[in-house]
């Protein structure tokens, strides 16, 4: 037996190397080689379907569309999102001329209805960056299905390049936290306090 | 004691919209000397040629973030002692301590409320809120 002297060096080859495997336990004259082979079997049959399954993607464009799709679906939620929010200050802006040309107490009511207004369409702001964060990681998810297609296509690499975990500032941006984990302006303030 | 309305504020922030609001809400106060940029490169090199009184900024923005601007603003000699308020969703307890370290005046976390900067405004200005 040559089995430790063709270890297959890329992913593509460790199918083939396995039925080789097989193939020469099956002359090998030993009552425990049955249940041996069975299990190599088995394992062969999963990895065939894997990489039928996987390398099919390579011929789909259609996950590519998919991936870019939703990347242009979100990026225009930003876009209409945005331009909603103008004119939703365009509005307010005409209320708030309105108001100076009132007398005090209905002006003072307009006002604050307008800041309230105001306030209210940082969502824009807020929904955006989220927004951004979600088409990042469908980049990065389209990048790393790119790279397992590849690692079972034509031996280029098998190994998928592992994405670089953000160092210095960079680490620091992370957008909007989930309202559950995000702190409060009274929090940031007794922080800020803290720190003298 | 008010604050000076005069006073020239500079905002910094890539979303537009956000622009908007803070000039909106910072008229509110009577303050309308107000000038604005997209991002931290353009706002230092407005700043450099005519230094405002107060800067306002967001911190997430490429290519220069607000926490750079805040940096090459410190380390400035001609803009280093204008008040410097970070107004950011980055509210983790890291990005404050870095911020304060790099010389930040003050920090508001989006979103905010008009009397959020109001205050927040007076207390860098050292104005009794």
């Amino acid at each position: 037996m040559t089995l430790t002297t063709n270890a297959p060096s890329r992913l593509p080859d460790a199918h083939g190397f396995l039925d080789r495997v097989i193939g020469e336990l099956r002359a090998v004259q030993s009552p425990q080689k049955d249940t041996l082979v069975a299990v190599l079997q088995y394992l062969s049959d999963h990895i065939r379907v894997t990489r039928s399954e996987i390398c099919a993607l390579r011929s789909d464009t259609s996950n590519q569309q998919l991936f870019g799709s939703s990347a242009d679906e979100l990026e225009e939620i930003v876009t209409e999102t945005a331009r909603a929010a103008n004119r939703i200050m365009d509005a307010a802006e005409a209320v708030e001329k309105v108001a100076a040309t009132l007398d005090a107490a209905p002006a003072a009511a307009l006002t604050d209805a307008v800041t309230n207004i105001y306030e209210a369409s940082s969502f824009q702001d807020i929904t955006g960056q989220r927004i951004t964060k979600v088409v990042r990681a469908l980049q990065a998810m389209e990048n790393k299905l790119a790279t397992l297609v590849g690692a079972f296509g034509p031996p280029e690499s098998d190994e998928a390049p592992v994405a670089a975990a953000p160092e210095g500032d960079a680490r620091l941006l992370n957008g909007p936290q989930l309202d559950k984990n995000a702190s409060r302006q009274t929090d940031i303030d007794a922080l800020f306090e803290s720190l003298g | 004691m008010t604050l000076n309305k005069n006073m020239r504020v500079f905002i910094v922030d890539d979303y537009t919209t956000m622009l908007r609001i803070l000039r909106n809400l910072l008229r509110q106060l009577d303050l309308n000397n107000v000038e604005e940029a997209n991002d931290g490169d353009s706002a230092y090199h407005m700043m450099v040629k005519s230094p405002p009184d107060l800067i306002i900024s967001d911190w997430n923005m490429a290519p220069v973030t607000g926490l750079e601007l805040l940096r090459k603003v410190r380390a400035d000699a001609k803009l280093k002692h204008i008040p410097f308020i970070m107004v950011t969703a980055e509210s983790k307890t890291e990005n404050v301590i870095i911020a304060k370290q790099a010389g930040v005046s003050n920090y508001i976390v989006k979103p905010f409320n008009a009397e959020t900067l109001r205050a927040k405004i007076a207390s860098v200005c050292g104005v009794t809120a």
